[in-house]
């Protein structure tokens, strides 16, 4: 047989072989048990016919190797061609539910104090008024003790009207230092309007330890204000009364809208009023029973309804009540 | 309260501008709300456009009844001609003048020289709200006949202002005043301090003013003093700008007197016709059982005891430190006046007026405490004042107090203001600073309060603040010095917060819903004696109706799909003073039964809970479709509650993670292969899945790992009443593989369990 007319036909046919059927054929005809050269290769006598039948047949086999690759390949390609889909349409059967904003913003601010090393107090809802005003030094006669401020179950017992009495519930049952924040709801006797609910939540947060300052206070406020509001913010602290702290402070922020320059929802002022805060008043400490000449302490209580409502720019407070999922879904 | 600058300004001498002195006082001293511009713009000369007028001469406009043509002297040689529409003036009357190319508040452009029905007009001659000095239009202002024509009018009146809008917290009544707004500006701005101190008139008669005080713990001191001769008419015009620009009306000479000087010395003060006053004395007493008095407003109003009174000694003249009687009012005819410069106590005070809805400018500083010292400075320059402006002769003056309050004396350690300040205050400027605000301090830093500050300032700590708040500005912002953190969430933080997430990653929101409710399933549920409406009146035990409720707004608003949870508490009435107080977590959910089912099994499985759920009957559930597991219930929601098919659950936290746990043991099921069958058998109806799987898991033993019922069919080859239950079931060892024979003798111990307890036939 001519082996060199053979390869070349071989070679030819398969650089004729266009799909890899048709390639597979190729390598029956060429490379088959019943091929020509199959067939000369087993009557080889002589060595070197055997090398050089070998030597075409892995030539053959290598060719239709290659040319088989090329054509799979090309197939797979037109096949994955043929599968493209419209990747923009939406197919939806994962839809997750959403937190509640202000569950969202109480998370934010327990983690910030828990990076700081706060713990977080539970508190809870139904008071005495032990908890809510003596304990706190609110005077006797102090409006917030009235019926018409106050929402009570009777004469001493009452649905909290801050987070504080946590304070001195938590002081009562440890010495310093004291490092924790407290997050809930607390109940005032407001009608309902785009800026009140009778329910609302605060935060509280609670340092007593020694050598705590007033600049501890307002450079930890700074720290969750910025946290909050934004890396670049200013913050500003202006005195203020509560019968609980002494000296007190009110929290402000530069504007998040404006950055200052005055605009509605800072009402022009450049700055943004977001709560109290203030030194642990030394009655705290005498009524539960702590060295006021040994620690000293700040304190904070703070809306987190209003941190919602001035970050997002909504304007009703009593959407957050209402649970409409067109609402929640936003958040 | 209201402070206008330029009022302000004859009392401290500092260059701040109006916005720098909101700036100092809001962060050390009260709050400002707004810097309010008042009166006439400021801008490209306007005021020069403003002068005094006389009037030389006044007729008829030749051409228009109700128009009068003046000439009127504005300092130049030749008058200015105007036309004008007022008639309350005649010639000789000083009046406001604008000229041409005045800018008046709330006109579009400046004044033009026009003519009038054929006359030239130069100008206008101006009432008080066209200058935003007052709310009158009934005629012209007329000025105090001293006056040079010319003289510029923002000398003499108040022609251009801002007012200072300041909120002082309850502990600062002083700064209810001009006084203390004014000493609080000195002291932050290092002005100089000028307070009032008029030339005290001389009485001219020294008859007696009666006054007995019954009772000192409400009103510790009563100045009287007795005017005759009094001449009851307008204010002049400077001061009825004043009380305009401080917010408040204009009344008569005599009232207009007693309401500015409570605004310069926050001490309210009243005038009493005294004509009215039976035989002219003063007793202060509690009210009587009975009693009424028809205050100023024309309200009669019931008394009760405790209820501070003025009277006459005979009856009732003037609800103390509230409002006046009607019936002593003083009126135009009013002749003789008994001024009233007294000092009340704020207990009691707030309790009458919230008992009658009254609140008033004098209420609203009592309540919170004025300084006894004020009433003198206070009725002293009323006295003048109505000698002034009401030709008012003194006649006598009484001064009734049981001996007034000591100043507080406290020990300030400037050292340990710095510490807990945390800026080094050197004790010279702590020092300086306390002067500065009246406080006087000795060499060994013993500080005397003053009086206006008494009731605020009592202890060191009180007196830091003081330095505090002047400083605060320079406090440098510092995070505590730690010695120990513990900065951790607890199990059950922890546990919540897996819950809420387990149930947003299954598609639920979270609502928000009242923790009051209307009612409770729970008879013994907390109720408010008195609640704000009947929607928030009883405190809850279960999450159910306010999440029904906020389902129903999603239904009606067309939302879909509506899946809500809510992670709360609920109030469990305990038999003591408070209740218990439990997290639960409730949800609701469209899709029925299974759609609770899945949520809950999402929350078990969560958890690595073993969920174990048993058929029960609620009221507010399907009858059919109820179920409670170890730590609440769940099922589909009664169709009388809320349209359609609605799933619902509820969880008790710590009851649904009181078997976490601590940790969870590895169990080798890696190492040697399990056997997986699939068994069905045929059993009654009523053979609940829960019941199979029990008994499965008790015939099985230890090489059962897992049984699950992976389908229930009904069909012609069961029969009738009879259902197929398909189980899943796995095999496993820890310690080596189970042969063939092992795993169908497990299977054989379930099927013959199967059948002797629900006549189970085995079908493939």
């Amino acid at each position: 047989m001519d082996v060199e007319a053979l390869e070349q036909a071989a070679l030819a046919a398969v650089a004729a072989a266009s799909s890899t059927d048709a390639i597979e054929a190729v390598r029956v005809e060429y490379l088959g048990r019943k091929s020509e050269l199959k067939l000369a290769l087993r009557e080889v006598r002589d060595r070197e016919t055997g090398i050089t039948l070998n030597a075409a047949r892995e030539r053959i086999e290598g060719a239709v190797g290659a040319r088989e690759a090329e054509l799979e390949r090309a197939e797979l390609d037109r096949r994955l061609a043929e599968e493209s889909v419209d990747v923009t349409l939406p197919v939806g059967g994962h839809e997750r539910g959403h937190l509640h904003l202000i569950t969202q913003i109480r998370r934010e601010v327990e983690d910030v104090f828990l990076g700081l090393g706060y713990r977080v107090v539970d508190g809870r809802e139904v008071e005495t008024t032990r908890y809510n005003f003596d304990g706190l030094n609110f005077p006797p006669g102090h409006p917030a003790r009235s019926p018409l401020a106050t929402l009570f179950l009777d004469e001493d017992t009452l649905l909290r009207t801050e987070t504080s009495p946590s304070q001195v519930r938590t002081m009562e049952a440890q010495q310093p230092p004291v490092y924790i924040v407290s997050l809930g709801r607390v109940y005032r006797r407001d009608t309902p309007d785009a800026t009140h609910t009778p329910v609302f939540h605060q935060v509280e947060g609670l340092a007593v330890d020694e050598g705590i300052t007033l600049g501890d206070l307002t450079g930890t406020l700074d720290f969750l204000l910025k946290a909050l509001f934004g890396a670049e913010r200013r913050t500003e602290f202006r005195t203020h009364y509560f019968p609980f702290t002494e000296p007190s402070i009110e929290a402000y922020v530069s504007c998040h809208v404006c950055d200052g320059a005055g605009c509605a929802v800072c009402r022009h002022s450049g700055w943004i009023e977001v709560g109290g805060a203030g030194m642990v008043d030394p009655k705290l400490y005498e009524f539960v029973g702590y060295d006021s000449e040994r620690y000293s302490g700040f304190a904070f209580g703070w809306g987190l309804e209003r941190i919602a409502m001035l970050r997002h720019e909504f304007p009703d407070l009593r959407e957050l009540w209402r649970n409409d999922l067109r609402f929640a879904r936003q958040f | 309260m209201k402070v206008p600058v330029t009022w302000l300004r004859e009392y401290v001498e500092t260059a701040a501008s109006a916005h720098e002195l909101a700036r100092r006082l809001s962060i050390s001293a009260t709050e400002v709300e707004r810097v309010i511009d008042a009166g006439v713009p400021d801008v490209d000369g306007n005021l020069g456009h403003f002068v005094v007028g006389r009037v030389l001469a006044a007729e008829a406009h030749p051409n228009a009844d109700r128009l009068q043509l003046c000439q009127v002297d504005v300092g130049n040689p030749d008058p200015q001609q105007i036309v004008c529409g007022a008639w309350n003036f005649g010639v000789g009357a000083t009046v406001a003048v604008g000229l041409p190319g005045a800018r008046l508040p709330g006109f579009p452009g400046p004044l033009e020289e026009r003519l009038l029905r054929g006359e030239v007009s130069r100008g206008m001659i101006l009432a008080e709200d066209e200058v935003g000095l007052g709310p009158d239009h009934s005629g012209i202002m007329l000025l105090s006949d001293g006056l040079e024509p010319g003289t510029p009018l923002g000398d003499v009146l108040p022609l251009v202002d801002q007012v200072l809008d300041v909120t002082p917290t309850m502990n600062r009544p002083d700064l209810l005043s001009m006084v203390g707004i004014a000493r609080e500006a000195a002291a932050l701005c290092d002005g100089g301090l000028r307070l009032p101190d008029p030339e005290e008139p001389s009485a001219t008669g020294a008859e007696p003013v009666e006054v007995a005080v019954e009772d000192f713990g409400g009103c510790p001191r009563y100045i009287g003093r007795g005017f005759r001769n009094v001449r009851v008419g307008p204010s002049p015009q400077w001061l009825r700008a004043r009380l305009h620009l401080a917010g408040m009306r204009s009344i008569s000479n005599v009232v207009d007197v007693t309401n500015y000087v409570m605004h310069v010395w926050g001490s309210p003060l009243h005038a009493f016709d005294r004509s009215k006053l039976a035989g002219g004395r003063i007793v202060v007493r509690r009210a009587r059982p009975g009693e009424t008095l028809r205050t100023l407003d024309g309200t009669v109003r019931e008394l009760v005891p405790g209820d501070l009174l003025i009277t006459d000694g005979e009856r009732a003249v003037a609800l103390a430190a509230i409002m006046g009687g009607l019936d002593s009012e003083v009126s135009e005819q009013t002749t003789e006046v008994l001024l009233e410069a007294a000092n009340f106590e704020p207990i009691g005070i707030l309790r009458t007026s919230e008992r009658l809805s009254l609140r008033t400018e004098g209420s609203n500083r009592w309540e919170k405490g004025v300084d006894p010292y004020a009433a003198a400075p206070a009725a002293a320059l009323a006295s003048r004042m109505l000698v002034d402006l009401a030709g008012a002769e003194p006649a006598g003056s009484v001064d009734v107090n049981d001996g007034l309050p000591k100043r507080p004396v406290v020990t300030l350690r400037p050292e340990r203001a710095s510490a807990l300040i945390g800026l080094d205050v050197p004790a010279d400027e702590q020092r300086a600073i306390l002067e500065r605000l009246d406080f006087v301090v000795d060499d060994g830093w013993r500080v005397t309060v003053p009086t206006f500050r008494a009731r605020d300032v009592t202890r060191e700590i009180d007196v830091v603040e003081e330095v505090a708040r002047v400083v605060l500005d320079r406090v440098p912002l510092t995070m505590p010095l730690r010695r120990a953190v513990a900065g951790h969430l607890t199990p059950e933080q922890l546990f919540r917060r897996s819950l809420e997430d387990v149930l947003v990653g299954a598609g639920f929101s979270e609502a928000y819903t009242w923790s009051l409710t209307p009612s409770d399933p729970d008879p013994s549920a907390l109720r408010l004696p008195d609640p704000m409406s009947g929607e928030h009146a009883v405190l809850r035990t279960t999450l159910r109706h306010g999440l029904v409720e906020a389902a129903r707004v999603n239904v009606d608003a067309g939302n879909e799909p509506i899946r809500l949870f809510e992670l709360a508490r609920v109030y469990l009435p305990s038999g003591e003073q408070l209740p218990r107080e439990r997290w639960r977590l409730g949800g609701i959910t469209e899709g029925g039964f299974a759609a609770a089912r899945g949520a809950v099994e999402a929350i078990y499985e969560a958890s690595h809970l073993p969920l174990d759920v048993r058929r029960i009957t609620l009221g507010h559930l399907h009858p059919g479709k109820a179920a409670e597991t170890d730590a609440g219930w769940l099922g589909e929601l009664h169709p009388t509650l809320l349209e359609g098919a609605w799933g619902v659950f509820e969880l008790d936290v710590a009851d649904l993670m009181a078997p976490l746990p601590e940790r969870i043991l590895y169990e080798d099921v890696i190492t040697f292969p399990a056997v997986r069958q699939d068994v069905a058998v045929a059993v009654d109806e009523e053979v609940e899945a829960g019941a199979i799987v029990a008994v499965v898991h008790e015939a099985g033993g230890a090489e059962l790992r897992e049984a699950r019922v992976f389908d229930v069919y009904h069909g012609e080859q069961v029969g009738e009443g009879r259902k197929s239950v398909a189980l899943h079931l796995v095999f496993q060892a820890p310690d080596r593989t189970l042969t063939d024979e092992e795993a169908a003798a497990v299977r054989d111990r379930i099927v013959a369990a199967l059948a002797e307890r629900f006549g189970a036939e085995l079908r493939a």
